[in-house]
């Protein structure tokens, strides 16, 4: 038999050229200079085929939202062959700044101890624009506070009460929830907690990677990805289900260590879940939780990127929307432009920001208590364009509860 | 998840199912594996004919527009088609020669709108025609580079601008009786192209560009907004890979991403479309739907599935899964008790249903009509545990 | 001198026709070629692409052989911006005799053409599509061409040295005074206009047609028309050329050219009436994949673009009824001394790679004919395009940043890039996606290419040439060639011959992918635009 089916590498053959890709794509929108999914991505591939050196380095104005590869009605998968092709072809060094920017583990290690005072001089007028100029990390941004006391060493302090309880998950926080806000990981302890189940932390987590592969540092991601699934693959032998509060580190360890750095993750496929699916699937399963009564918030929802991608954005907002007194609503699917540390780059500030107007500008009409999301940096690019204050579902399912 | 109906596609079919079917109360779930035929919806409800105030109150609660004249519409090419039910933005007229004189307006250094053609179309119907070039460059800043050139791109740029269009327009008109303009308007905003119309005194025909189709995607937007208000669960960028089957009852359906979270119903509905979409699936040696291995009908010899020329009509577009004429289709000549067939993908094995947009609304509604009054399917939930 | 008057009529646009007219315009001829259609149309551009080594000729036919790999160097000097110099396999699977490497071996380095055993393990790390149970294989300097793009050159080259191109020009006569030939009687089929051209002598270089042409002029040139069917795949699977090494037989070379590579080929005799109009049938699409799949497995699950059939202009000369055993030798006849019509040859036989030595045979015949003593330069002097090093360095030369489409378009254009680098950025706008194809290089082959229908820039852009097969493109394109020709009706129905001509090559493989892009064709093409 042949031809039975095509195969072809993140299915590009399958592309039939429709364009529906480029519709959606958020930066062919604003900026002039990328030549948007489809040739970047499939059409580009077969000339890359043809001949390496057609590589052309404006791959590098991909967000990386992915929402090319949810719009896509062929299955191709557009933003994994751009980021591939620029792993693969681009050997061009990482600047100083991407390499510092992708360190987040290791920059959160380093600023922790200091805390207040690298929030002080990050914030200070005069060190943005030194970052500004030497760096090219663009003025405007702020950057994300550090804190003080580690999650890893807060929860560290209640192992023997964590151990407690009747059932137990290990819970993958990431840099974020490490360095720069523990109150989430707490959240996520208090409402797990509230269901009976207590919280691990791995042996040893390192960053997810993402960082890492979106500035090309590909070894250091392959080290990274290799330990993680080692670690997480022991907690699924002890037959634990890990959870995760960041969508991005998620679609990270679920779909581009297989695709992007060919480590296999097979092991570990079932047991990672976003934590809204797991709480949200174990009250389906008749799980209560007990809900205040004096308990309002009008919520928008905005479905990051890459939980659109995971396919798990139901999971959140059933979660939110079965909590009594959330006035729900939600957010049109749209890309908030920072991806990670791509807007934090100088020449990608502009692109950024218009990426991310139009859920800017439905925010301010909307106008909520809160807005819900589960990306931290979806976080601090909507706190920081709009001024609204936003949360993860966890913290909002935290502060619903009534306990004690 | 539980729900009353799953519908596996989110096309045209598959929303205007789960529209009606959350309307009649029932909570459903859509699973779309991406964008669907409606991103080059030509804006004309093929084979529809005056349309049941059930389907028109369905588009104009979701904000739809729809007209209704039996007559042609001019294409892009600058021929007609016959045409009755359209959406708002096309215009339908008795006969191609609606005006006299037409100003023709393009984009300069945009391709995918081929006012040559339509000037010579309009021309052969005796019609006498001017055409002229906007520079985008004047309209809106950042101007857009050669290859943000299309459809899409200049729309979200004319949701802002389209009174400088109108002025422009205005400025150019001399006696025209008529304004060609492409379908660039009104991507997030239905009423613009109205708005435009009353903006410029002279009869304005909107024609169609190369995908992606402006009206198009806003129609998938406005059923898909409307869907969601109405509560129903719309999982974009998933796809059903798989399904349970127990004595002829489909008990639930497997998704890629969801993966052991099983969508479980009383119901599905099968709105996966046609080859294009994956509903089909071809390789030399036959035909199949994927899912479910349905039963095909279909011309088993690979030579008589084409035409050797183009533009003929083409056999392998009346392919399609066999079903009875209560939409259920079967595997292995057993009919599967809960599971119907809309849309495209049914090809043209159901001439009365008609195609394209027809076929997808009048299959819809008759499969959701026998979901809620429980007609052609006697016992089903008696048979589910 | 009138303007229809000349001092050589070359009769046919394809790779022959185009080198003795470059040949014969580069001595200082006063040149016209004509053609019913276009350049390339007949087995010039229906064949793999394959500028042969000579080594799959070098057992049978040491003589072609030796003939190639002379050629196969000098091309890849005077036609670099054509060549991608690839480098080519011949491989031993298990069911072939191993033993044949030996002869082959030998009869290559006999005939002067590099053939290095190499270690299976080094030819599926060189080549890893190659099928991974090969025992043998030998490394020879196959290469890739460009047929479209040589023919283009070849033409652009002879009008910059005066010579004058009529396409679409059909010859209807030889116009013969006595025993001697005076020119041609043509019809244009654009403009309808009949007209005659003289000059002493005439050239005929119609391939498979030459027979007609020659009957015309009353003398009879046999021709054994056998048709090759080949299969295209929708991208790169290979990098260097694959060749059995064995006995030549059916779809044992797999070719990679531009963005695609091409299996092929089948080989049968049709009667020469049928050869305007060769299909591929399905027991051929069937033995290509089959044996393409010996040669690289991925192929088995590799989309297929289309399949296509180009007729073999070999002269009969044995009663092999194959056609796979008789010479690819150049045939030139002086019908003068072989039949005694005077001002009249026939150039035919021959291949791709041995063009220019066909050209410069023909040439020399002309010149002699014509009592000139000037001597053929066409091995040492570039092409237009290949004047200048690789097209990176090209494209750098030009653009201080080159993007994707302008490496690409260096790539196709060779030096004869800098013309579309333009002030006005809206002629980067890409009208064919796909292959990457801008406004300015269509509109570069419409003012000095000569293309004036879509079919024509598809040969001399790849516009239409990619996976969506002209999807979105033919009209783009059409927009632009109807702005140059001024004339839309002309143009609606060069969209339709466009399309059909697509579907023509697409529906033999129309399953899988293929038949969803076509699908998809006919809504964009039936329902929304209005074709």
């Amino acid at each position: 038999m042949f031809q039975e089916f095509t195969e072809s590498w993140y299915n590009f053959e399958e592309c039939t050229k429709c364009t529906v890709c480029t519709a959606y794509c958020p930066v062919m929108q604003v900026n002039p200079l990328y030549p948007g999914p489809k040739v970047a991505g499939p059409d580009g591939e077969r000339l890359r085929l043809r001949d390496p050196h057609f590589f052309d380095e404006s791959l590098k104005y991909c967000l990386g939202c992915k929402r090319c590869e949810v719009y896509c009605p062929s299955e191709v998968k557009v933003a994994s062959l751009i980021q591939s092709a620029r792993l693969k072809y681009d050997h061009t060094p990482p600047k100083l700044r991407d390499r510092i920017l992708a360190s987040t583990d290791f920059m959160g290690k380093l600023a922790r101890p200091a805390a207040p005072v690298v929030n002080a001089v990050t914030a200070l007028p005069l060190a943005r624009t030194a970052m500004d100029v030497t760096l090219k990390i663009d003025r405007h941004r702020t950057f994300p506070e550090y804190s003080f006391l580690s999650f890893e060493r807060w929860l560290g302090h209640r192992r023997k009460e964590q151990a407690t309880f009747p059932e137990q998950v290990a819970y993958y926080h990431g840099c974020y929830v490490n360095y720069n806000y523990p109150q989430l990981g707490k959240d996520l302890v208090k409402v797990l907690n509230t269901l009976g189940v207590g919280v691990q932390l791995l042996e040893k987590e390192k960053c997810c990677g993402i960082a890492l592969i979106s500035n090309r540092l590909k070894k250091q991601a392959e080290e990274n990805a290799r330990h993680n699934v080692e670690q997480l693959s022991k907690a699924a032998e002890k037959g634990l289900k890990v959870l995760a509060t960041s969508s991005t580190c998620t679609l990270t360890i679920r779909e581009e260590y297989p695709n992007l750095l060919g480590i296999d993750n097979a092991a570990i496929q079932d047991s990672l879940l976003m934590a809204t699916r797991y709480i949200y699937e174990k009250l389906e399963q008749g799980a209560k939780l007990p809900f205040r009564t004096d308990f309002h918030k009008r919520v928008a929802y905005h479905t990051p990127c890459h939980m659109q991608r995971l396919g798990w954005g139901v999971f959140s907002q059933k979660l939110l929307q079965l909590i009594p007194g959330v006035e729900f609503i939600a957010l049109d699917q749209t890309c908030c432009g920072i991806a990670g540390t791509y807007g934090f780059k100088k020449e990608n500030y502009a692109t950024s920001q218009a990426v991310g107007e139009p859920l800017f500008e439905q925010i301010r009409i909307v106008n909520p208590e809160v807005v819900a999301c589960d990306c931290e940096t979806c976080k601090w690019q909507i706190e920081m364009s709009t001024g609204y204050k936003v949360e993860n579902p966890i913290s909002i399912l935290a502060q619903s509860l009534s306990t004690e | 998840m539980r729900y009353d109906a799953v519908i596996i596609g989110g096309g045209l079919s598959g929303l205007t199912a789960g529209i009606s079917l959350q309307k009649a109360g029932k909570n459903t779930a859509i699973v779309s594996t991406g964008q669907s035929a409606l991103y080059f919806f030509s804006g004309c409800f093929e084979s529809l004919q005056e349309p049941s105030p059930e389907i028109r109150s369905l588009f104009s609660e979701a904000g739809i527009r729809l007209h209704y004249q039996p007559g042609v519409r001019l294409m892009p090419m600058g021929t007609f088609k016959e045409s009755a039910l359209a959406l708002e933005d096309v215009s339908l007229f008795p006969t191609p020669r609606f005006g006299k004189k037409v100003l023709i307006i393009n984009f300069m250094a945009y391709h995918d709108f081929f006012s040559s053609f339509l000037a010579e179309g309009l021309e052969k119907q005796g019609m006498e025609c001017r055409i002229r070039f906007l520079n985008l460059g004047d309209l809106v800043q950042p101007e857009l580079s050669p290859n943000q050139m299309r459809a899409v791109q200049i729309a979200r740029k004319m949701d802002q601008v389209w009174e400088k269009v109108v002025q422009e327009v205005r400025v150019l008109l001399k006696d025209e009786d008529t304004v060609v303009l492409p379908q660039v308007f009104g991507l997030e905003d239905g009423s613009i192209p109205e708005r435009i119309r009353q903006g410029i005194p002279a009869r304005v025909v909107f024609a169609g560009t190369l995908p992606p189709s402006v009206p198009g995607i806003r129609t998938q937007m406005l059923l898909k907004k409307r869907y969601e208000v109405l509560g129903g669960t719309y999982l974009m960028g998933d796809r059903v890979t798989g399904a349970h089957v127990f004595e002829d009852v489909v008990q639930n359906v497997v998704t890629k991403h969801l993966d052991r979270h099983y969508l479980e119903a009383d119901h599905f509905i099968l709105a996966s479309g046609s080859f294009f979409s994956k509903g089909l699936i071809s390789n030399p040696f036959k035909i199949y739907e994927p899912l479910f291995e349905l039963d095909m009908d279909y011309d088993t010899d690979r030579n008589a599935w084409y035409n050797p020329t183009f533009a003929n009509h083409q056999p392998y577009l009346h392919f399609g899964v066999k079903t009875d004429a209560s939409l259920r289709p079967c595997r292995g000549g057993v009919p599967v008790k809960n599971l119907y067939v809309i849309g495209s993908i049914l090809g043209e094995t159901h001439p009365e249903l008609g195609s394209g947009a027809g076929l997808a609304i009048r299959s819809a509604l008759q499969v959701t009509r026998q979901i809620t009054h429980g007609s052609h399917v006697p016992g089903v939930h008696g048979e589910l545990v | 001198m009138k303007q229809n008057e000349f001092d050589v009529i070359i009769i046919g646009g394809g790779i022959t026709g185009a080198g003795t007219q470059r040949d014969c315009a580069m001595r200082g001829l006063r040149t016209l070629l004509v053609d019913r259609s276009d350049i390339a149309t007949g087995a010039t551009g229906r064949n793999h692409g394959l500028l042969h080594s000579g080594a799959r000729y070098a057992v049978n036919d040491p003589e072609s052989a030796a003939e190639c790999i002379r050629e196969n160097m000098i091309l890849r000097r005077v036609a670099a911006h054509c060549i991608d110099e690839s480098d080519g396999l011949f491989v031993t699977l298990p069911e072939d005799d191993l033993d044949y490497q030996k002869t082959f071996v030998q009869a290559c380095r006999d005939a002067g053409i590099r053939a290095d055993i190499i270690d299976p393990d080094l030819a599926r790390r060189l080549e890893p599509s190659v099928n991974p149970d090969i025992i043998g294989a030998v490394r020879v300097p196959d290469c890739s061409v460009d047929p479209f793009r040589l023919c283009a050159a070849n033409m652009l080259d002879a009008k910059l040295h005066g010579g004058q191109v009529r396409l679409q020009t059909e010859v209807t006569g030889i116009l013969r005074e006595g025993d001697t030939v005076k020119g041609i009687r043509t019809h244009n089929r654009n403009t309808g206009e009949d007209r005659d051209f003289y000059a002493p002598v005439v050239v005929n270089a119609g391939g498979v047609w030459g027979q007609e042409l020659a009957r015309m002029a009353g003398v009879k040139v046999g021709m054994f028309p056998a048709k090759g069917s080949l299969l295209i795949f929708a991208h790169r699977v290979n990098n260097m050329v694959i060749n059995r090494c064995r006995k030549p037989s059916n779809a044992d070379i797999l070719v990679p050219g531009d963005t695609v590579c091409i299996v092929g080929t089948t080989s049968s005799r049709i009667p020469i009436e049928e050869c305007r109009n060769v299909a591929v049938t399905p027991d051929e699409v069937t033995l290509l994949i089959t044996e393409g799949m010996k040669l690289a497995p991925r192929l088995a699950s590799t989309r297929i673009l289309r399949a296509y059939a180009g007729v073999r202009p070999l002269v009969s000369a044995d009663d092999d009824s194959s056609g796979r055993n008789i010479s690819r030798g150049i045939v030139l006849l002086d019908h003068e001394t072989r039949d005694g019509v005077k001002g009249l040859i026939t150039i035919t036989g021959g291949k791709l790679t041995s063009y220019r030595l066909m050209a410069e045979m023909a040439t020399d015949l002309v010149c002699r004919k014509l009592g000139i003593d000037k001597a053929c330069e066409t091995a040492t002097t570039p092409l237009p395009g290949s004047e200048e090093g690789s097209y990176e360095e090209v494209a750098k030369k030009i653009w201080e940043n080159p993007t994707t489409a302008q490496k690409v378009a260096a790539s196709r254009m060779g030096s004869r890039v800098s013309r579309i680098r333009s002030a006005d950025r809206r002629d980067e706008a890409l009208i064919c996606e796909c292959e990457q194809v801008s406004m300015g290089e269509i509109n570069a082959a419409i003012d000095r290419l000569e293309a004036s229908t879509l079919t024509d820039l598809r040969r001399r852009t790849r516009v239409g040439m990619g996976t969506c097969q002209g999807e979105f493109c033919a009209c783009r394109a059409a927009g632009l060639l109807a702005k140059a020709h001024g004339c839309i009706e002309k143009e609606r129905a060069d969209i339709d011959y466009f399309l059909q001509e697509r579907w023509k090559g697409n529906f033999p493989i129309g399953w899988g992918d293929t038949l969803r892009e076509a699908e998809y064709t006919q809504w964009v093409y039936k329902h929304v635009l209005g074709i």
